[in-house]
């Protein structure tokens, strides 16, 4: 709201120094925050953002009222007093409302003008400065009342309307009308109109009809002012696609008694600028007048609410001068409400005023008394907070992407129609092609991260982010937390004379890196298996379980997903859920005492079929070795000359310990003796160097 | 004889002198003190020489022997040291190459700032609770007071999965989960995502993130709130940062007050502020009369754009490494 300080000033008596230089930190205390300052000195123009509580702000007088308030003044309203001449109004036209609930008031003056032409430069020019363009006298008169009073109104030629009556209806289906800026509009079904009982004439408070505007020719006005609803104003604003200076005030809600004011206010401006006398009286149609209003506040209450009170006599002053009539009884003081402060309805909102003029700044600043409690996190982040930081330390970035996402990145997933991954939930008013659906998954957010960066030149990438999954299953929409990885690259930074092979990022490090995460977040029984995944290679994918429960997968991104993100190299993602992983993960690590006695560390190499897992030829291990059997490990994998086609050399470094005494040589020897045979018969081994 | 003696040891005491490496030393032994080193000729010589002679003379071999033996004990120790360092020497790196930096993780500046945000609430007794993004307009509007025709609920502004569900535009929803679920005194924290439908430029995002609070208990006023708000700003911005409330309106709050920061000589907005609407406490079962409720909501990218001058919103999504591992 543009309020030039000049013409603030002329509604504001009793304050001498009214310094506007002040008023950029003042109106800001009063809850007008400031948007922008134009000029300089007496020419300052304020741009004020009005906050929806205060649709009286949304006038010069509105702030006036505030300003002089603030600064211990008085409000001075402008004069109204219109020159009656002639038949009553009320015998010249009619008006008549269909529905009270879509206008509570509607009132209309009949106004006989000789002289219409550009309105005096005093008004253009503060119309100017409020961003309004001047057209003629008469319509600048109601739109320089409206920023003056906050009440819009409207002027129609009363001679384009034959029968002289105004019906206030909704539209029916079919209706049409071409609006003052020349567009013809299909009337939305149950739009607020303005009627003259044959055709709509106006769109009620956003625009007038063309048909009846003002005009160089106009003769006899037919000035209206009303009170309408602002939620059908705002509805019909938006269907029809204009907004208005009028409809913004409807929108933020009427106030009955302005609208008389305002109007007798526009009828002398007119009678006065185009030499004009109105027919006497007002047509006032307002079948439900308001009752007034009193809120009744508790003194005490003041300190209690905000810590601090003003003395008593200041808080009727205060009110008072915001023109609450005030009664103070005992410990209670009854304010009845001006019919501007729509919004002030309960003991809260006088408290807010007192505080508001008062300052806010003369609060302390103090800390709670209440009882301590302590302080709890919700599982649900203190296990994000574990992970986060456990990936962290594992050496990834963390990365922050959008959960909106378009659903042709299941296409780029490779995913086929009816996955359940596709069961994304679209927005019902998506703002941008880009952004219409929830993600169900963070791989393409991660794979996206990955192409942002290779795009510009940044080939190592090693990122994780913690985010929420949404989908839908069983009708109840879900939200779900996911730890998701994705690397692309070289996994070290300064790696100088490191073979290509050792620097590069493979499987192996992603498994590695839930492997550091489940320990760190103690899930000890978990496992992968191979898996199929359409986005992941389909040798290189695995599923990941916690205690046998779907928890997640790893694996190579598809070198045709990669190519779909233009990665130009092996990326490699996974994604774990943090909810299966955290249900599993225990608090506690319990004490394990160090073993006093020494271990005896043997080799194996076997031979195997390709098909072998390593998985399976350790549980072969393990199995037949025993408890004595303390870890056992591959060092050595090796695929190539020496070794038959469709088999692989395995080379597994074991160490045995028994924790009550020492073992003798001869003992490992045999059990190492029984693994071999065990490997030889049930996986068709070849022991190397046996 | 005398001099031959004489002349023996100035030479074997100048060649080990002059050995180099243990070995040049060894060769230095044997050919002066060795079975057929030169002085063991002179030794075997001595019976040849006339008796008054031998004593002296063997005396004098004696002397020589056991010098020499000394010299090469303590060259040994020398010429090793001086091997050692030679060796050493020849390790000699390149110091001025890159060094092999351990892998460490950045997290992001976001990231950061959450947990931060969250800490600092902690240290103020607060606890931590997480809600949902999907929320109903029940949570999210109208158990915090928002008239059934608020533009807020508009459209417009938020995104809609169907006629009554949407994805939440405040974490200030999450308080109406806890405040249902829990009774006074309560200390609740939540930070999360938020949406609203904003076109993406450098000041808005459709996605952000919030940090909303409350405390209700018996005798919670607005000062309170000035002080923990006041807290909240030193802890994140220096000890010396003033805060300024000034009034505002939001339907859930009454006083409301917007949260302004000075911070690098200028007045910087942070969010809104106020005490629980009454009608926000009824709608939760909790009794305006006895209980009194403060809450605040700020964003968290304005607070991480100021502190590490970071000029554009889009960064914090654009995931670069390299303004990643700025942070």
């Amino acid at each position: 709201m543009k309020i030039p300080w000049s013409w603030l000033r002329t509604y504001v008596e009793g304050v001498d120094d009214l310094d506007p230089a002040t008023w950029t930190e003042r109106f800001p205390q009063l809850g007008l925050g400031v948007e922008g300052v134009e000029g300089e000195g007496a020419d300052v123009v304020f741009d004020l953002e009005i906050t929806a509580n205060r649709p009286d702000w949304q006038s010069i007088v509105g702030v006036a009222r505030e300003v002089a308030a603030a600064a211990g003044g008085a409000l001075r309203l402008p004069a109204a007093v219109v020159p009656e001449a002639g038949i009553a109004a009320a015998a010249r036209a009619t008006v008549t409302i269909a529905d009270p609930a879509l206008c509570p008031r509607y009132a209309g003056r009949v106004i006989d003008i000789r002289r219409i032409g550009p309105s005096p430069f005093w008004m253009q020019e503060r119309l100017e400065k409020a961003g309004v363009r001047a057209i003629n006298n008469v319509v600048d008169v109601t739109n320089y009342v409206m920023l003056e009073t906050g009440q819009p109104l409207h002027a129609f030629d009363l001679d384009t309307i034959p029968n002289a009556e105004i019906v206030v209806r909704a539209a029916r289906a079919g209706e049409q009308l071409t609006t003052l800026d020349g567009t013809t509009h299909e009337l939305p079904d149950g739009a607020l109109i303005i009627t003259d009982r044959t055709r709509p004439i106006a769109v009620g408070g956003v625009m007038g009809g063309a048909e009846t505007e003002i005009t160089a020719a106009t003769k006899h006005v037919f000035l209206e002012s009303a009170w309408f609803n602002g939620r059908q104003v705002r509805r019909t604003a938006r269907s029809l696609g204009l907004r208005t200076e009028a409809s913004a005030r409807h929108e933020r809600g009427g106030e009955p008694e302005r609208v008389s004011y305002a109007l007798d206010r526009a009828a002398a401006l007119i009678a006065e600028l185009a030499e004009g006398t109105a027919a006497p009286g007002i047509i006032d149609v307002y079948p439900e007048p308001e009752a007034e209003r009193t809120v009744t506040l508790r003194l005490a209450r003041i300190e209690r609410v905000l810590g601090a009170a003003p003395p008593v006599e200041e808080t009727v002053a205060v009110l008072g001068r915001l023109g609450f009539a005030t009664r103070l009884e005992g410990d209670r003081l009854t304010a009845l409400v001006p019919a501007h402060r729509r919004d002030v309805r309960r003991e809260e909102d006088l408290i807010e005023e007192v505080a508001r003029l008062w300052g806010y700044d003369r609060i302390p600043e103090t800390m709670p008394a209440g009882r301590a409690t302590a302080s709890r996190v919700v599982a649900s982040r203190a296990a994000e907070v574990v992970a986060r930081d456990t990936l962290l330390r594992c050496g990834l970035t963390e990365v922050f992407t959008l959960s909106l996402v378009h659903p042709r990145v299941f296409d780029a997933l490779r995913l086929p129609e009816g996955d359940p991954g596709r069961a994304a939930i679209p927005l019902r008013n998506p703002l941008t092609e880009e952004h219409t659906h929830l993600r169900t998954m963070m791989l393409p957010s991660l794979l996206e991260v990955l192409r942002i960066n290779r795009t510009r030149g940044n080939a190592d990438v090693s990122a994780f982010e913690i985010g929420r999954v949404y989908g839908r299953t069983g009708g109840q929409w879900t939200e779900r937390k996911v730890i998701a990885i994705g690397a692309i690259g070289h996994f070290l930074a300064g790696r100088w004379n490191v073979p290509a092979a050792a620097a590069e990022t493979t499987f192996y490090h992603v498994k590695g890196l839930l492997e550091t995460l489940f320990d760190l977040l103690h899930v000890e029984v978990w496992d992968v298996s191979p898996t199929v995944l359409p986005f992941l290679h389909p040798g290189r994918a695995a599923a990941v379980s916690i205690e046998g429960r779907d928890a997640g997968w790893l694996g190579e991104v598809h070198p045709d997903v990669s190519a779909e993100y233009d990665l130009r190299g092996r990326a490699f993602a996974a994604e774990i859920d943090l909810g299966a992983a955290v249900a599993r993960a225990s608090v506690w690590q319990a004490y394990e005492p160090m073993p006093r006695l020494p271990a005896v560390e043997r080799d194996l190499s076997a031979i195997v079929p390709l098909a072998v897992t390593s998985a399976a030829l350790l549980n072969v291990v393990h199995e037949v070795a025993g408890a004595t059997l303390e870890h056992a490990e591959p060092f050595d994998v090796y695929v190539g000359a020496s070794i038959p086609d469709g088999a692989k050399s395995v080379a597994v470094a074991m160490r045995f310990r028994d924790p009550d005494r020492t073992l003798e040589a001869a003992e490992v020897e045999s059990t190492l003796e029984r693994v071999r045979d065990a490997l030889r018969t049930r996986l068709g081994a070849q022991i190397r160097g046996a | 004889m005398q001099e031959r003696i004489a002349a023996v040891r100035a030479q074997a005491e100048a060649a080990i002198r002059a050995a180099a490496s243990p070995e040049a030393l060894e060769e230095a032994r044997r050919r002066f003190l060795g079975r057929a080193g030169d002085l063991s000729a002179l030794l075997r010589g001595l019976g040849a020489l006339p008796a008054e002679e031998r004593a002296a003379a063997g005396k004098t071999l004696n002397d020589a022997k056991a010098a020499l033996e000394t010299l090469i004990g303590s060259r040994a120790a020398e010429v090793v040291v001086a091997a050692r360092d030679a060796a050493l020497r020849e390790e000699a790196l390149d110091v001025t190459l890159p060094g092999r930096r351990p892998h460490v993780g950045r997290p992001h500046v976001l990231g950061s700032l959450l947990v931060e945000v969250v800490d600092i609430f902690r240290s103020m007794g607060f606890d931590v609770a997480e809600g949902p993004e999907i929320e109903d307009e029940d949570h999210n509007f109208r158990r915090l007071n928002f008239a059934e025709d608020h533009p807020a609920r508009d459209a417009q502004d938020c995104f809609y999965l169907d006629a009554t569900h949407l994805l939440r535009t405040h974490t200030t929803s999450v308080d109406t989960h806890v405040m249902m679920e829990r009774r006074p005194p309560m200390r609740v924290v939540t930070v999360g995502r938020c949406y609203r439908r904003d076109l993406i430029d450098a000041t808005h995002m459709p996605v952000f993130h919030q940090v909303d609070g409350f405390v209700v208990d018996e005798n919670i006023r607005f000062s309170d709130l000035k002080g923990i708000l006041s807290e909240f700003a030193r802890q994140l911005f220096g000890p010396e940062t003033k805060t300024r409330l000034t009034p505002s309106y939001f339907p859930f709050t009454e006083p409301s007050a917007e949260t302004a920061v000075r911070f690098r000589g200028r007045w910087l907005e942070m969010g809104g502020c106020g005490m629980f609407h009454p009608h926000v406490l009824e709608a939760a079962g909790i009794d305006p009369e006895r209980y009194a409720a403060l809450a605040f909501g700020w964003g968290v990218e304005r607070p991480a754009m100021v502190r590490h001058r970071i000029p554009d919103l889009r960064l914090f999504w654009d995931n670069d490494v390299r303004f990643l591992r700025k942070f």
